[in-house]
């Protein structure tokens, strides 16, 4: 009898699963075929982009036509500003919270509903609806569910099955706002990275389950050699995503705490709104948004780059 | 050969499962919109608080004037500073709008006149019977650029069958008031509701005691300050505060009133399940709406000393409207305007929205619920919001701010208000 042997399982390498090219004749279509939309982009996106910078070295106030130039007073300012320091690592702290867990919910989700059971398609509605409601009314119906009274939204959840005592003031905490933020965030937008991870499952071969299947690889040994190496693409565009999104996150936070209480929820991004439109200072509101555009793209270009080498080192 | 694994991510794929969700949820998601808007002429964007009276004068001027007609739109006090303050800033503000009188705000008369924004109403009849004490709100370098209908008091809103059934009545010190909240507390009532989550009802109860622990020592506070030769800290305000934490650590306040709104906290007065709330009087008709009969409730000015003579009471003028200076309606904006500087247009407006007129030729009429904070005017102990006259917009947030950190324990009385501090040496 042939003893049956059974090579260990491998990474999927990137060089066996090269796209297949769908373009026939090879030849990149002329340039000039984007120059609408780039006309459109430099109109709409880059020169008010541009003029508007122009203004973080003014002290403009963001009505009438008063202004001097400061050169970079504004950011000398920005880093002696504690408000903006403190935002500063809510905002790093919120991002943080929201790549590892929407993602890793994502994950999970998206592994959840792809398999055979019968109610898959209507989970993936389920979990994906949240993704088509506006942040702010999302943000409204959390705020009740985070009412604080005993007798109301989750606090009266919590007394009913008999945890009343893990009830919280959960906006109103300074320490705990902001994971309530976090929460609502997530809650909403972890029916979209579920759907991208569904898309990258959708692309990974059933033949490689099957093979390593009869192998005798286990579920665990499977998703870790098979699974995650060929989702590596949909954790790229996820983990972009959820950060970008995270570290410009506004609207939730306006709706739900204003950046309070206090200044435990401020953001960058809320920093900058209160900066122009509460205090009047439109021109070192600039100079707050122009370092969070820089650091936004960096953290983005580093990220892409981290991620696109693990893409092909899988 | 090796098989090929398109492990790429569909677009079209992608796009499939997105769209057949999102087809089935929005379904869900789907609701309608509603405009508090009334036709197309001039375009005025008011305050939420002053709807009632602004409208009314609208609608009146128009049934007197055929060829007027008039677009309105309201936003809460909010929005006020971002929606309004953008369109300004894009040149395409509305003919009429919202401006907060004095200073200390970014939408404040002293702030967008220095920016030549508001027209000048100085040639009207009506500012030449501004009273010389109110001239600050109305005017900067002598040229009135606001019309206000009046005065808002601020006191603490009261729900009288609360106060029954506790067996208290109204206090006069700020010991009586204590004893008061004792009562209601061992009641089971909730002595005051405190919506603290939103950002302006922080500052009410400050406002409501510096007038005692301040001004009544200091009446010219607001000039030393101005001079450099005051400060927050070290100041009645420390007194003030303290006060304001005492009620909280008394246990005086609803649960978490950080995480409380303004409409939950109105709630609580409205259905007697709290007994106070520290407001304007712009602000009654919401309270009123929220209790079964508007004759449960009663206002008085919330003592802030044990010496009933220091016990003054903050009165300011009401968000009031002025022309934006580059509408091309100028003429129809100034009519209206004129319009609602006569003697009868001022006591309904001000009847509507709970304030005093400002200016009567005969007895104002004034809503029964404000006539004990009237002898308080006519003797002069009345001191306009404080922020009215601080110097720039940082100050009045920063407040707001360290009010919500002083209930979270996350700041101290004296770190308050040298925050406060700050804020006010800033430029303006």
């Amino acid at each position: 009898m042939t003893a049956l042997t059974t090579p260990p399982l491998k990474s999927v390498r990137r060089d066996s699963v090269r796209p297949v090219k769908r373009r026939g004749s090879g030849i990149a279509p002329p340039w000039w075929f984007a120059a609408p939309a780039l006309v459109v982009y430099a109109l709409v996106m880059l020169y008010p982009s541009i003029v508007g910078a122009g203004s973080a070295f003014t002290d403009w106030a963001g009505v009438g036509e008063q202004r001097s130039f400061v050169g970079l007073e504004n950011f000398r300012q920005l880093v002696h500003d504690d408000q903006a320091l403190g935002a500063l690592r809510n905002t790093l702290l919120l991002t943080i919270a929201i790549v590892v867990v929407q993602n890793g919910l994502g994950l999970l989700l998206a592994l959840g509903v792809h398999t055979t059971i019968k109610s898959r398609m209507v989970l993936r509605v389920i979990f994906f609806a949240p993704v088509v409601v506006s942040p702010v009314m999302v943000s409204f119906l959390w705020k009740y569910v985070y009412n604080p009274a005993p007798d109301a939204g989750l606090n009266a959840v919590l007394n009913a099955v008999g945890l009343g005592a893990l009830r919280q003031d959960w906006l109103g905490d300074p320490s705990l706002a902001i994971w309530s933020v976090a929460f609502t965030v997530i809650w909403q937008c972890a029916g979209y990275s579920m759907v991208i991870f569904l898309a990258g499952l959708e692309g990974v071969p059933q033949e490689l389950h099957e093979s390593a299947m009869v192998d005798g690889a286990s579920t665990v040994a499977r998703f870790r050699h098979i699974t995650w190496p060929l989702l590596a693409p949909a954790v790229t565009i996820n983990v972009m995503l959820s950060t970008v999104g995270g570290l410009t996150l506004f609207t939730q936070i306006i709706a739900m705490t204003n950046g309070g209480p206090g200044y435990a929820t401020d953001t960058l991004s809320t920093v900058l709104y209160k900066q122009a439109f509460v205090y009047g200072k439109f021109g070192y509101s600039t100079a707050v948004a122009l370092v969070l555009a820089i650091f936004v793209a960096a953290v983005s270009f580093i990220q892409i780059g981290y991620l696109r080498s693990r893409e092909t080192a899988a | 050969m090796a098989p090929v694994i398109d492990r790429s991510i569909s677009r079209r794929r992608v796009l499939q499962l997105m769209g057949g969700a999102a087809g089935v949820a929005t379904l869900a998601a789907c609701g309608g919109s509603g405009s508090s808007s009334s036709g197309g002429g001039l375009k005025v964007v008011g305050a939420g608080s002053q709807e009632a009276g602004l409208r009314k004068a609208l609608d009146d001027f128009k049934k007197q004037n055929s060829d007027f007609d008039f677009n309105l739109s309201f936003s809460p006090a909010d929005q006020l500073q971002t929606s309004l303050r953008a369109q300004l800033a894009a040149g395409n503000a509305p003919d009429m709008h919202a401006v907060y009188p004095g200073n200390g705000s970014a939408m404040s008369m002293v702030q967008l006149s220095k920016a030549n924004l508001l027209a000048d109403l100085s040639d009207q009849a009506w500012t030449k019977k501004i009273p010389s004490g109110f001239k600050g709100a109305y005017q900067q370098d002598s040229k009135t650029y606001i019309f206000s209908p009046g005065t808002s008091v601020l006191g603490a809103i009261y729900n009288k069958k609360a106060f029954a059934s506790a067996g208290v009545e109204v206090p006069t010190t700020w010991s009586e008031l204590l004893a008061v909240c004792e009562a209601l507390k061992k009641k089971g009532i909730v002595p005051l509701a405190l919506g603290a989550q939103t950002p302006w009802v922080t500052q009410l109860i400050n406002y409501a005691l510096v007038p005692g622990t301040v001004y009544a020592k200091q009446p010219d506070f607001d000039d030393k300050m101005a001079a450099g030769s005051a400060t927050f800290a070290g100041s009645g305000w420390a007194d003030a505060m303290t006060k304001y934490l005492e009620l909280q650590k008394r246990g005086f306040f609803n649960d978490n009133p950080n995480g409380t709104t303004y409409e939950q906290a109105t709630s609580m007065v409205g259905t007697g399940k709290a007994a106070m709330a520290v407001q304007v009087s712009a602000v009654l008709q919401a309270y009123r709406d929220a209790a079964p009969s508007p004759d449960d409730l009663g206002m008085f000015p919330l003592p802030a000393t044990d010496t009933v003579a220091e016990n003054w009471i903050p009165g300011g003028i009401v968000v009031g409207i002025a022309i934006n200076a580059k509408t091309k309606k100028a003429d129809q904006a100034r009519k209206f305007i004129e319009y609602c500087g006569q003697p009868d247009t001022i006591n309904s407006w001000a009847e509507a929205v709970a304030c005093v007129p400002l200016y009567s030729d005969g007895e104002p009429k004034v809503d029964p619920v404000l006539k004990p904070f009237l002898p308080f005017l006519s003797a002069d102990k009345a001191v306009p919001f404080m922020d009215q006259r601080w110097p720039n917009a940082e100050v009045q947030p920063t407040h707001f701010a360290v009010v919500q950190e002083l209930l979270g324990g996350r700041t101290t009385v004296d770190g308050a208000l040298k925050k406060m501090d700050e804020a006010y040496r800033k430029a303006t």
